[in-house]
């Protein structure tokens, strides 16, 4: 990556306005250089403008540097920037060819949405699927059941890797996998065994999004998904593959946003 | 003798008690809770103290519902499909389709003309669609599951509630009532999406005719009078359709001691008192 100290040329940025959180990216020739997370509370669009600023600061770069903005997510509507708009799928592959160019599969675990998108090998997209009707896939889940067990979503991952005797879920809803959960404890099932269960429960949807698309290896995992190492050694078990996660991966589509701005603009010589 | 109908399920148990003329003695609904057995027994036991029985009254006991195999003390179990459709049949004759909605399923039973089952769907893969949802999203508007029936009366216009999925409709009427949308409204779009989801799955049974509501569900009137607007016919509500499937099996009880059947002589009423 850039010597943060040395002046960024070429500055993009990129913004992805997602159902939880507000992610804020600067990149340059295709390397990300900063990057800003920041919940969904309040107002939607003074949120927005706070990431874009921060981004900038944490960049050190002034605001004249920055040569434009790409935006992207399912709030991209609820921004006001002079800029072109990506759809979530073209700017989470963008982000991810940056740093994999060989990847053939993009799996965006998000909070609402999950998304197994094919690639034909050369960055174009080939198809694609979005789970937003369920809970049982999305980050959601891991949020509802890290509040039962009384623990951060960032515990979660850890936890589940120590899990001896996974717990099996009757059913496939998230609101009743809950009182399943609940119960469970109360028989007394470890916490490492409820969240190893809760990741195979995610896996074994993601495995039927991908064969769906019928995906290629190799295979990305973004989004928060892809920061939670349980729910990555579920999918890889279901698919029997490793899988690239990126070092930051819920900014993949933000620094995808900002890399396709870069390109719409500066014709590659 | 008396005889008595117990249904185990998966939030509430219930039971009735019929006197010997098929008249019912006594009624009690009490929390199932985690443990089935010990809850089931406590509920009998309230409910006979209510008619002045005792345990050792009883000739014979059908328990049904999600958890009847955790009863020990009942001579027979039927399944609640069987129990739902006799209670409703008792009560309206002329019924052709029952729709049951529970704490964590939601059924739909056709009946033909003699009251005889012919087909059925069921929900329990997914809350949306079962009591559990307005459950979960009572508790998110801080309102009593109760009252949103009475609620949702006062509605001027109701929210178009987009998620099927009850986490996401959740997150929907968050952000709902953070635009300031009453509340009014919202519960009227709750029911309006529940209805229309228990609407499209008993289309399937392709059913003309009278439709009665049981279950905790049929309590709620705002939910009732979606279906009716739903299904193009006005629904039937039994007077305490909680009781509907408990006293089907007692009902059933009553025919089979009728019949000459007998109950166990002696009750394994201990082996629950003392479980664990």
């Amino acid at each position: 990556m850039g010597g943060g100290n040395l002046l960024p040329v070429n500055v993009w940025l990129g913004i992805d306005m997602g159902s939880s959180s507000i992610k804020g990216v600067l990149a340059a020739n295709d390397e990300l250089i900063a990057g800003v997370i920041l919940p969904v509370v309040g107002n939607y669009r003074k949120q927005a403008e706070r990431v874009m600023e921060m981004v900038v600061e944490e960049g050190q770069v002034s605001v004249e540097d920055v040569k434009g903005v790409g935006v992207t997510g399912v709030g991209s509507e609820g921004i006001e920037v002079k800029g072109p708009r990506f759809s979530e799928v073209a700017a989470h592959v963008r982000g991810v060819m940056a740093f994999y160019p060989h990847v053939r599969t993009v799996i965006d675990i998000g909070s609402q949405f999950t998304r197994a998108i094919v690639t034909d090998g050369g960055g174009k997209v080939r198809d694609f699927i979005v789970s937003e009707k369920c809970a049982t896939g999305s980050g959601r889940f891991l949020q509802i059941m890290a509040r039962i067990l009384h623990i951060d979503v960032s515990e979660m991952g850890p936890l589940s890797l120590k899990a001896l005797h996974p717990v099996e879920f009757s059913t496939g809803c998230a609101v009743f996998a809950e009182s399943e959960a609940i119960s469970r404890i109360a028989e007394g099932a470890k916490p490492e065994d409820i969240v190893a269960g809760v990741h195979r429960a995610m896996a074994s949807k993601v495995e039927m999004l991908m064969r769906r698309v019928k995906w290629e290896p190799p295979v990305a995992l973004v989004g928060g998904g892809g920061e939670d190492t349980g729910l990555l050694r579920a999918i890889e078990e279901v698919l029997k593959i490793n899988i690239l996660v990126p070092l930051q991966p819920r900014l993949m589509g933000a620094f995808g946003a900002a890399c396709l701005a870069a390109n719409s603009h500066a014709p590659i010589s | 003798m008396p005889v008595a109908g117990i249904d185990i399920g998966s939030t509430m148990t219930k039971v009735v008690i019929l006197h010997d003329n098929g008249e019912i003695a006594g009624s009690l609904v009490g929390p199932t809770g985690a443990e089935h057995r010990r809850l089931a027994y406590r509920v009998i036991k309230e409910a006979l103290s209510l008619t002045g029985m005792g345990a050792d009254d009883l000739a014979y006991i059908v328990a049904t519902g999600y958890g009847r195999l955790n009863c020990p003390f009942a001579d027979r179990h039927v399944t609640e499909i069987t129990c739902h459709a006799r209670g409703v049949k008792a009560a309206f004759p002329s019924a052709r389709l029952i729709i049951d909605i529970g704490g964590q399923d939601s059924k739909g039973i056709k009946l033909d003309e003699a009251g005889k089952i012919t087909d059925f769907v069921m929900n329990d893969k997914c809350a949306a669609g079962t009591g559990r949802f307005l459950e979960v999203i009572a508790d998110t508007l801080g309102i009593e599951l109760g009252r949103m029936g009475d609620i949702s009366a006062q509605a001027k216009e109701a929210v178009k509630i987009a998620n099927t999925c009850t986490v996401f409709a959740e997150l929907e009427v968050t952000a709902r009532l953070a635009e300031g949308v009453p509340v009014a409204d919202i519960c009227a779009g709750l029911h309006d999406a529940i209805a229309s989801r228990i609407a499209s799955m008993v289309r399937h049974l392709k059913v003309e005719g009278e439709v009665v509501v049981t279950g905790g569900g049929a309590k709620n009137t705002g939910l009732t009078s979606a279906l009716s607007r739903k299904l193009g016919c006005e629904v039937q509500v039994p007077k305490e359709p909680f009781l509907t499937g408990a006293w089907g099996a007692a009902i059933i009880a009553k025919t089979l001691v009728d019949r000459g059947e007998r109950g166990k002589m002696d009750r394994k009423w201990a082996e629950v008192t003392f479980f664990q």
